[in-house]
Formats: C-alpha cells, structure tokens, sequence
C-alpha cells in the first residue's frame, strides 16, 4: 500500500537543525519534500564538525528522504522560481529569525497568496513578540532558559546542561511534524490550509509539563537529583558489586514487592515507612540507605536477571557499540544500517513509529548541497536563464 | 463553547495511565477531540503522584484537561463489553498495556476493528512490541539508561546523572501523535482505519539519531556530538550572581577588541584559542572548554545580567540559566502567554501550560477542567444509549463507578 504522505510535496525553507528534522519524518511517510539551500548550502549546518567524508553529520542526518535544491532568495528570478513551486506544494515551513523570512518575501502573506491552501510553518526561538522576539537561538540556549538545567545535575550540586545539544531542537522538530500532520488532516476535513507558530522555548517547556507542575503546586524550586526522581522512590541508579551501575525504577506500586524479593529483604514490603510511594517518598534517605547497601553485594548481571524476573523496571546503563547490535534495537528496527553513496555504510535511528497496514520508510539517505535542482526544474517546468 | 480545533467530532477512547499516553490525548483534547479517559476503579496510578493540590495530584491535573473520566472494571466481561461499545463508535483509541495484553483484555485492535474498521488504535510500549525486552515494564530512568542519554550528563568515573524532565514519556507522546495524526490523514483519505504502535526506547533512540551518524564513520574525532561523551558536567559561565551561557556569533575585529578590553582579558587578544573574534572560544567552538577558565575569571566580579548586555552589544548570542522560579516569572514567557490557569472543582485555580502550538484555523482550546474520577460515568454511559436502570444495576455489581 502506497505511504501515507504520498502526493504530499513539502517546501522546506529551513535551516539549522529544527527546520530540518522537522520535515524529515515528512519525507519517510512518502511526502516529497524539497529542501532549498542558498547558494553555498546552509552555512548554519553545513560547518560544524564531526563530518563524514567533508559532509556535516548534521547535514547528513536531517536531511534523509529530502531532495535539495539551491534557490538564491535574493535574486527575483529564483524568487519567482521559488513561488512557482510553491504554487505545488501543500506544506512550507521556515524557521529564519523574525524578519529574515520577510525580506526574502517568504512570509506568510506571500505564500498564501499564491497557495492560499498551503500549510504554513513559522518556527522560531523565542516567538515573534516579547523582549527576546528577535533573537536567535541554538539548543544550548534554550536549555539554559528553559529551565531544565535546574533540575540536572548531581545530588547538591550545580545545574548541568544536557551535553547532546539536540535534545531540543528534535523536541520543537516532532512537535512541528505532528502539527503539520494535524494541520493535514483539517485541510482534508475543511479545504483550508492555515499558519502554525512553534517556539523553541515553549517546546522545551512542554517537555517539563510535569516537574513544572510540581514546581507550580509547591513554590519550592525543584533541585538536581542525580539519577533519582521526586515523584517515585527507589528511581535511580545503584552501584552494583562490580562497580557496575543498574538504573531502578519502582514506578507502579505493584513493582514494590517485586523489587524487595529480588533484593531478598521481604520485611519491607509490608514495613509502614515503606509500603506505598508517597512513605518512601517521605522516607526517602532511610530506604535508599538500606538498598544501596544490599545491591553492592551483587554483580549489576545478577539484578537485571533478579529484577527482570520480578517484572520490576531495570536497565544496564548501555552505550553505542552495545546499542546498535542489540537484540531489543535490531529486532525493532530502533537503529539502522544505511547505505549511501556519499557517506559509506552509517548508522542512523530508525523510524520512531510503526504503521501496520500503511509502513512507511524506507530511510534513504539525504543529498548534497543543490543534487536535485536540474531534475526539479526539469519535472515542474521551470526554466532558468543562466547556471 | 464551539470547537473549531483539527479534532473537532472526534472522539478518543484513552486506556493509557500515567505520562506518556495522558500528555498524547491531552494534546488531542486540546485540537477538539471527545476524550474518554476510561479508568479502573483504583483510577490512574498518575492520580497520587505527589505533590498534591488539596486532593489532586499536580502532575496528574497538567496532563489531563479537556478529558472525561469514565470508571468501568474492563477486567470484568461486562466492563469490556462497555469498552469495546465505547470503541465502537470512537475515532482513535490509545493504549499502553504493553504488546499483546490489550488484545488478552479481549480489546485488541483486529477485534474492536471488525466492528469499526475507520478505528485508528495507538499501541504505546516500553521497549518496542519486539524482542527480549517486550514484556519488562519501563521506567523513566531504564529507559534514559538503555538509549545512553547519560552519558551526555555528568562526569566520567562519577554516578550517573539523568535528564531531569520525563522525556521517555513525554517525548514519546508527540511521537504517538504524530502517528495518529498521519493514519487518521489516511483515514480521511481512504476510509480505513489502522494500527500504529510507538516505543519510550524507540524514540529515545530515534531522538539520539545524530549522535549514531556521529559515531558511524568520522573523519576524526572531532566535534561537539563526539566530544559530548568525554566532556565533564557542562555548568555554563560563573558569574558574580548565578550561571549564563553564551556564544559569538558574528563579530568584527573592533567590536571583538572593545569586548576583551572591557573584559579585561587583553592578553588573550591574539591568542589563536580565541580565533575567530571569540567563536572558538564560546559555545560548540573547538576550545571552548580549555578557555572556560580564563571567561569565568573574567565574569567573576560581574553580574550575569552585565556580561549578558555586553556580549549582545557585539551581536553574540547570551542568556542566563534559570531555574524554575525565574523561568515562570520571565517577561519573554509571559509574552509568549505559555502559562494559563484552569479552574477546577476540588483542587481550586492551578496554573499549568497551555497548548503549546498555534493554529491560525483550528486553534486549540482549553474545555474543561481535569475530570475528577468517574466523574463522566453516568454522562457517558447515557451517551451510549444505556438507561438510568441499567447503569444503576451496573453500579451495584461494581462494573462501573
């Protein structure tokens, strides 16, 4: 069965790293999507190391399932080429600083007006009103004021960012994907299309809807706890007898008995201090005393097996080479092998969704800067003077 | 109130507890969806989470607005009759009981599917509906820990730190809309509903999806993803009042000058680590971490709020980190209106976030309030078509309450 997003033919007019995942799962469920590079390629991606082969992993990883095309903006003959292609398209999306997008003439009002059905996207760091509208922003930036950092860190020690500095611009991303998707399906229901506002920074606090609800509730800001959790005790990593860790969760209470049979101290189960979340919550430092203890007597391998077998959340702490021949990621799909003819053999994330009667993928790797201009214009018609 | 969100006449039937599927059907509440949130008498285990506001739990009232709570013991034959009713007539139904258990309930897809063959069911797992680790319940930290999150936190040789957001929940949930959204698009399109499925694993994976063509094939090990593993805790810039970061973006060999001067960091202006007008020396530069010393000697006697200024005066790129009390009262999120306040029956005026993207034609809404348990039982069962009696009797046997 053909994917669902086949026919669906995206103008991505992004940059950096949000605009660009953003459009990329679009491309796995079958949506033609076109990324537009300036001449010379997205200087915002395309320099920043680790490269394979001279090519950004950046560039490389955003841009799966895309053709790309180099437009020059600023020249009114590519700018008329630009709306031309509009004209076939169902889905723009931008995420330029407020008042970049403007100047080129891609605003909204721009679009529509030769697409008044289009789906159109404006992805921004901060919003377009308020002290900080016209500032740019790259993940790090946004971890900082997002406030997440507050929560990170060591036990009594300092707020700590999330080193892998793209945790938010995939979270503004997916959430710019799923509102496209749910923009799609309004415009089947209703004929319209319609503009849709993202901001890097509400993004980033949506994933916090919980501990800033517990922030909310209480007044009392919410500190680094190292592994552990506010809300579920035990939830944390324990070190083990081989200097090992094993990351613990007790989050149903169902779990409880299970983790103190496994632990072979079945006195607590039933012990008041500790029978119910909200007790061990409040009995915090007395439990963790007594079970940090008990898990040194043992190998991190014997508590997977032991908590594994009373069904009580448990996890190695894993890294990449055991990752991606995993069985649990293999037989899922979670991680694959791609074959490319710029890159040679990588490993990229699969897809995060599975759909049983429509599959969407396969993953196929991106292009370089401008590869399928000639074949674009050659399928819409477009002619261009000169290059 | 008229609902003129993208779920307008839908209605979701929502199985799921906790985080993960609660924060995917809020969403769809929120874009005008019916959402039938069925629970067991015992209710969602998310309803005592602490800390609570008077009775209610504050993670429990940000996750479930614009929902209808409807008790039925669905582990009973009866109860599941109701539930597959309900399915029978619903749009999108949202489980996470972990692969294969719906359908041991007597709920499966294929089953509620031969009578309503427009369903679009959502099947959220742990750990994927595959391989040895299918049946192991999964926790926020186990999962952080199996997709490697922590080791971009932290510091070698020390305990494991994890993200302190509940990022395999909630992350995971825009997934899951993402897929509801597509085969409901296909719905539309062709009439046939479907099964999607998302993994907390999965999408903790797929998030870190830079980090694995990072570490395929690189020309060198070089770069801020690859060096990500091996740095220490990353804390920001010192200053005399609290933490900042910042990075140079443009700059010009004069603006760069007046920056050091002021700074009082005179001899480092020709010292190649600063190359570049500062740009290797800040944010994701190749010698950012070596020269943090050298900033943070030069920031101690300054506020944040100084060295801020002073780096956006020559176009750099520079915010305080903020913790949540200073994050909550930020004139940049007021502006943006992120926070709103509900009103509910016993937990009073609480203020939570409010939908988080804007839709020029199909706007979200907040409807109502978190439901307190059951509180939509005897509405929605009357909805079904059953009579006062029947669910009175039904009440009495504990089928429903």
């Amino acid at each position: 069965m053909a994917r669902i997003l086949e026919g669906i033919r995206v103008f991505d007019l992004t940059v950096a790293a949000v605009g660009p995942w953003s459009t990329r799962l679009l491309g796995a469920l079958g949506a033609d999507v076109i990324r537009v590079e300036r001449p010379g390629g997205d200087n915002l991606s395309s320099a920043v190391p680790p490269k394979i082969n001279g090519t950004s992993v950046l560039h490389i990883s955003a841009n799966h399932n895309k053709r790309n095309i180099e437009l020059d903006l600023k020249q009114e003959s590519d700018r008329a080429i630009a709306l031309k292609i509009i004209e076939r398209c169902d889905v723009f999306v931008q995420n330029m600083r407020t008042g970049t997008v403007e100047r080129l003439g891609m605003g909204y009002e721009d679009v529509a007006r030769v697409n008044p059905a289009i789906i159109y996207v404006a992805a921004s760091a901060y919003g377009r009103s308020g002290p900080m509208a016209s500032y740019g922003a790259i993940d790090p930036e946004i971890q900082a004021m997002c406030g997440w950092c507050s929560i990170m860190g060591r036990e009594g020690g300092r707020a700590e960012m999330f080193r892998h500095l793209a945790h938010i611009d995939l979270t503004t991303a997916t959430y710019i994907t799923q509102a496209v998707l749910q923009a799609l399906l309004a415009r089947e229901r209703t004929g319209k299309g319609q503009k849709i506002e993202v901001e890097m920074l509400r993004a980033a606090m949506a994933i916090q809807t919980t501990k800033l609800a517990e922030y909310l509730a209480t007044a009392a800001a919410p500190k680094p706890l190292g592994s552990g959790s506010s809300t579920h005790v035990p939830h944390q990593a324990f070190l083990c007898q081989d200097q090992r860790y094993v990351a613990v969760g007790v989050v149903r209470e169902d779990q409880w008995p299970g983790l103190c049979r496994a632990l072979k101290l079945p006195e607590l189960i039933s012990d008041p201090r500790f029978a119910l979340n909200a007790a061990r919550v409040a009995h915090r430092d007395e439990l963790i005393r007594t079970v940090a203890q008990r898990f040194l007597t043992k190998p991190a391998a014997w508590w997977i097996i032991a908590l594994t077998r009373e069904k009580v959340p448990n996890a190695p702490f894993l890294g990449f080479e055991e990752l991606h021949d995993h069985p649990q990621v293999r037989t899922n799909g979670f991680m694959v092998e791609l074959e490319t003819p710029h890159w040679g053999r990588l490993w990229s994330d699969g897809l995060p969704w599975k759909f049983d009667s429509t599959p969407a993928g396969p993953i196929r790797p991106g292009s370089m800067h401008g590869e399928h201009t000639a074949k674009i214009f050659a399928e819409l018609g477009i002619e261009r003077r000169g290059k | 109130m008229s609902i003129a969100g993208s779920m307008a006449g839908f209605r979701v039937v929502d199985l799921s507890t906790d985080l993960c599927g609660p924060f995917c059907t809020m969403h769809l509440g929120d874009a005008g969806a019916e959402v039938i949130k069925v629970e067991l008498p015992s209710g969602d285990p998310a309803r005592r989470i602490g800390p609570m506001i008077a009775d209610e739990s504050a993670v429990f009232l940000s996750l479930n607005r614009n929902k209808k709570s409807v008790v039925i013991d669905y582990r009973r034959p009866e109860g599941r009759d109701l539930v597959a009713r309900l399915a029978c007539g619903a749009d999108v139904l949202v489980e996470d009981f972990g692969p294969g258990r719906v359908a041991d309930l007597g709920l499966g897809y294929d089953n509620l599917a031969r009578d309503n063959p427009r369903l679009v069911g959502c099947s959220i797992s742990a750990f994927g509906e595959a391989g040895p680790l299918k049946d192991l319940p999964g926790a926020e930290l186990t999962i952080q820990a199996m997709a490697e999150y922590t080791a971009s936190l932290g510091s070698i040789g020390e305990p494991p730190v994890r993200v302190g957001a509940d990022i395999a929940s909630l992350n995971t949930a825009i997934f899951a809309l993402q897929a509801i959204f597509a085969a409901l698009f296909h719905r539309e399109r062709t009439g046939a509903g479907q099964r999607v499925a998302v993994s907390q694993f999965g999408s903790l994976l797929h998030m870190r999806g830079i980090m694995w063509h990072a570490l395929s094939n690189p020309d060198d090990w070089y770069g801020f993803h690859l060096d990500s593993y091996t740095y220490p805790a990353e804390h920001g810039y010192q200053t005399k009042n609290g933490p900042m970061y910042f990075i140079l973006r443009h700059g010009s060999s004069e603006d760069w000058d007046r920056f050091v001067i002021e700074l009082g960091m005179e001899e480092y202006l020709n010292d190649p680590r600063f190359g570049n007008y500062g740009r290797r020396a800040t944010g994701i530069g190749q010698h950012a971490a070596d020269v943090r010393p050298i900033w943070e000697e030069a920031f101690k006697g300054r506020t944040r709020e100084e060295i801020i200024d002073l780096v956006r005066s020559i176009g750099g790129d520079a915010v305080p980190i903020l913790d949540y009390p200073a994050l909550v009262s930020h004139p940049q999120v007021e502006a943006l209106g992120a926070f709103t306040k509900i009103e509910h029956p016993t937990a009073g005026l609480f203020t939570t976030l409010a939908p988080v993207v804007r839709f020029s034609q199909t706007p979200t809404a907040i409807y109502s309030a978190p439901p307190t348990l059951g509180q939509h039982t005897g509405d929605v069962l009357q909805s079904m078509g059953l009579s006062i009696s029947e669910i009175d009797a039904l009440r009495v046997a504990a089928i429903i309450a």
